[in-house]
């Protein structure tokens, strides 16, 4: 058996491990001792858990894209058109408006790919686009007033209480798995990692990269489709604000977490992390009363650093 | 002897306190002539050259110059201004740039007035200098529109001119100015080495060169003196005006082994065709305008066939569209009695059959991913279970495995499977490349210069693994830049000529013609 020893070398190579776990106890303690309600009752746990579990579907769909080495701005933009689809057609069609919006969805995501794959633009270019059709149509099916929906039903999905903790919890929780095992014990996954590692060794290797881009693309905007469903039942309708400012905290939980925007290198798995800390701190932080506005600057700075820890240092040649 | 113009002495290097890239090796430099360094991969010409211009220390040595005991550079300027320069393999043009741009890059600081840049008076200096050295081109072209000879020729005219501009105008004329230039022709086609090389004789009157090669005609055609890397050790010394080298000759000293190429003197060419295996691909009427046009050819089970030709001649045109890199305009390309399409993509081609291997390395590796999964990249139908029918799980039992016989076969050097390809060195990174189509084994294997970059002796383990699947039956198309490499693999070598085919020939006809 190989001896596992904690060496310097070992802690460089580990390190998009370690910083982030020992971030998390750091804020776990700090925010305790700045808040001794924090954490400290049932009550309080069940409102982290509710505050990150649509935030975590999210951003399951957004790593998968940023380990092919693209990037999807439209995630929070399709996440509100879902969520206000769902809202706006339930009370004429009822459960069948979730199928609705998650086509909607769907299309989304085959737009974004195709535009990659197929003519060549920019994912960064492409989805900064189709995230401001998505807000559009967002506001024009909604004519931008909030939509409240009282029916029980509608807000059983996300929060039935199931051994304590609601159900979106679990939701968001098997989606997690799922894009795991995906990722990691598929040849599909291995060739998102690939795409995201060589794209020119992926091609010649047979992966069929269009299909993937696509495909890719279309499971992050299915997810994020998902969350907003999730969202909307949870918080009882949809209104214009929602996910307006989760791209940046999505982005930072995701690199947070250790995956490297230059792609190829990180995982679902260690997303969780990253959701956790950011969505910890986030309410951490309005806990002990810190504003809004002043939670963004730290999540852009955040979001800065860890993007610094983390990219691949080995392939920095290449970064444009 | 007044000749001597650089001397360095007993040179060692340790890095890590473990690997000993240098022992006692001492070289001295004449002064207008092009000597060559050779060796094969991690001998040691690399590190001497970078000790020669300030990049590493030596744990020990001494340097002369002009017979007087000077200080190892510190830097590179330090080398500059003792006159010494380098041309790098890799570092490259910036293809962007333009020419003059390219030519004073990171030298602007001279020539700026108030923050701005003087360009009448570069555009000036980089004519007189192109004017004194031959170069021909236009200043104001871009770099990518250079061929790659030329490139390399203003590279060098670069060289030449940071040392001018290192030492002052007035020393500039007293010294001559030592180039180095590391594996200058690897990215050249053959008559772009045979024009590099004129362009360096020429230059032989004012400058030295030093010239690190590992292909051996080259060495031999235009270098003055050659010395012999092999382990960081001096092993050979040859002075061409007094003595006569062969090649093979030189060959043993650089591997320290016998010729590659008489082990495979006795290989069976001719054998598919003899047998009359099947034809396994056909290639009919292909034509692409502007590239290649009505090529006709088959190519049967177990069977080689080589493309062979000057650059341009559209031989790796062919092979890019035979994997679908690129498309033909028109034509047939038949894989075991059906017809695919000519328009196609790589991973369409996979799946009817054909494969294809580069040498080189960044292209066909994940360079960060374990031997592991570069090698069941291509190989998921073996390792992959269908538990629920439609979706495939991959077995983490039977890849590691599958990668643990490759690299029992292959002789990979590396701890285990779960090693990053990074870390390997060339020829290692070879084999795992080679080792995912030797396990995949397709109907027909492209071989795009499959032994690109790596040195003589792990050519050898290429060369039995491509010959092995050969046995196995796996159909090859060889395209590559080395005449010896089609000797050895091919049963039948294609010639072409702007893009048409002029001859084909057996493998002993081939050796014949080529004087093999």
């Amino acid at each position: 058996m190989k001896e596992v020893r904690i060496t310097s070398e070992w802690a460089k190579r580990n390190l998009n491990t370690i910083i982030p776990l020992a971030g998390l106890i750091l804020l776990l303690t700090s925010l305790r001792i700045a808040n001794p309600y924090f954490l400290a009752s049932w009550d309080s746990v069940i409102t982290l858990v509710y505050g990150m579990s649509f935030f975590m579907i999210a951003a399951c769909g957004l790593t998968l894209v940023i380990l092919m080495g693209s990037f999807d701005f439209s995630v929070p933009s399709v996440l509100k058109l879902s969520a206000m689809i769902f809202a706006v057609l339930y009370p004429s069609l009822g459960f069948l408006s979730i199928p609705a919006a998650l086509a909607v969805s769907l299309v989304f995501g085959f737009v974004n790919g195709l535009l990659l794959a197929r003519f060549n633009i920019p994912s960064f270019m492409a989805t900064l686009a189709t995230s401001m059709v998505a807000e559009g149509m967002a506001q024009v099916i909604s004519g931008g007033y909030t939509r409240m929906i009282t029916d029980p039903a509608f807000r059983a999905i996300s929060t039935t209480m199931i051994a304590g903790l609601p159900s979106i919890f679990y939701w968001s929780i098997a989606i997690w798995l799922i894009s795991i095992f995906i990722t990691m014990a598929t040849p599909y996954g291995r060739a998102i990692y690939a795409i995201g590692g060589n794209l020119v060794g992926a091609r010649l290797a047979g992966i069929n990269i269009r299909l993937v881009r696509i495909s890719v693309f279309m499971i992050c905007s299915l997810f994020a489709g998902v969350s907003g469903i999730l969202y909307a039942s949870q918080i009882q309708g949809a209104h214009m604000q929602v996910g307006v400012l989760d791209m940046i905290p999505l982005f930072a939980s995701v690199v947070v977490g250790g995956t490297a925007l230059t792609g190829g290198v990180g995982g679902v798995h260690r997303t969780l992390l990253g959701v956790l800390i950011i969505r910890w701190l986030d309410s951490g932080l309005s806990m002990i009363a810190i504003d809004l506005n002043i939670r963004m600057i730290v999540f852009g700075l955040i979001a800065i650093i860890m993007a610094i820890l983390t990219i691949d240092r080995r392939r920095i040649k290449i970064m444009k | 002897m007044q000749n001597q113009l650089l001397i360095a002495k007993n040179i060692s290097k340790t890095f890590d306190n473990v690997v000993r890239a240098l022992d006692g090796v001492t070289i001295d430099v004449r002064r207008n002539e092009v000597l060559s360094v050779v060796g094969e991969n991690g001998a040691g010409k690399s590190t001497l050259m970078k000790i020669l211009v300030g990049v590493y220390q030596p744990d020990s040595g001494e340097l002369y110059y002009e017979g007087e005991k000077i200080p190892f550079p510190k830097n590179p300027m330090e080398a500059l201004e003792r006159g010494i320069s380098i041309v790098y393999q890799e570092r490259g043009v910036i293809p962007h740039l333009k020419v003059y741009q390219f030519l004073f890059l990171g030298l602007e600081g001279k020539f700026t007035r108030l923050g701005r840049l003087q360009l009448e008076k570069i555009i000036g200096i980089a004519k007189s200098v192109f004017d004194e050295l031959g170069v021909k081109c236009d200043l104001g072209s871009y770099m990518y529109e250079l061929p790659l000879s030329t490139q390399k020729m203003v590279e060098i005219a670069r060289a030449i001119l940071s040392i001018r501009l290192a030492v002052g105008d007035s020393e500039a004329s007293k010294i001559t100015p030592i180039i180095i230039l590391d594996e200058p022709t690897a990215p050249l086609s053959i008559e772009e080495r045979d024009e590099f090389f004129q362009y360096i004789l020429n230059l032989k009157k004012n400058n030295s060169f030093i010239f690190v090669s590992h292909i051996i005609p080259e060495v031999m055609k235009f270098s003055d003196r050659i010395y012999v890397l092999r382990d960081g050790k001096l092993v050979a010394y040859h002075d061409l005006s007094t003595e006569k080298v062969t090649e093979d000759q030189l060959f043993r000293e650089i591997v320290g082994r016998v010729s590659y190429y008489e082990l495979y003197s006795v290989h069976e060419y001719g054998k598919a065709e003899a047998e009359n295996r099947p034809i396994i691909l056909s290639v009919q009427n292909l034509t692409k305008k502007g590239y290649y046009s009505n090529i006709t050819f088959g190519v049967r089970e177990g069977e080689c066939v080589g493309l062979f030709g000057p650059a341009g001649c559209g031989k790796s045109e062919i092979a890019k569209t035979l994997y679908g890199e690129i498309s033909a305009d028109s034509g047939k390309i038949i894989v075991d009695g059906k017809e695919v399409k000519i328009k196609s993509e790589p991973h369409v081609r996979l799946r009817v059959g054909i494969g294809y291997f580069s040498g080189e390395t960044g292209k066909e590796l994940f360079l960060y991913w374990p031997i592991r999964k570069n090698i069941s990249i291509v190989n998921f139908e073996k390792i992959v279970r269908k538990p629920f029918k439609i979706a495939s799980v991959i077995s983490f039992k039977a890849e590691k495995e599958l990668a643990d016989r490759m690299i029992k076969k292959l002789r990979i050097r590396a701890p285990s499977v779960e090693t990053e390809c990074y870390s390997l060195s060339g020829g290692n990174k070879q084999k795992v490349s080679v080792g995912k189509w030797l396990e995949k084994s397709p109907k027909i294997l492209i071989l795009e210069d499959p032994t690109i970059g790596i040195d003589v002796g792990a050519r050898e383990d290429i060369y039995e693994v491509l010959l092995e699947m050969k046995k196995k039956g796996v159909a090859m198309i060889l395209v590559s830049d080395d005449p010896k490499e089609y000797a050895i693999l091919c049963d039948k070598i294609i010639l072409l000529r702007e893009g048409t085919i002029q001859k084909v020939y057996d493998n002993g006809e081939f050796r014949r013609v080529m004087e093999l």
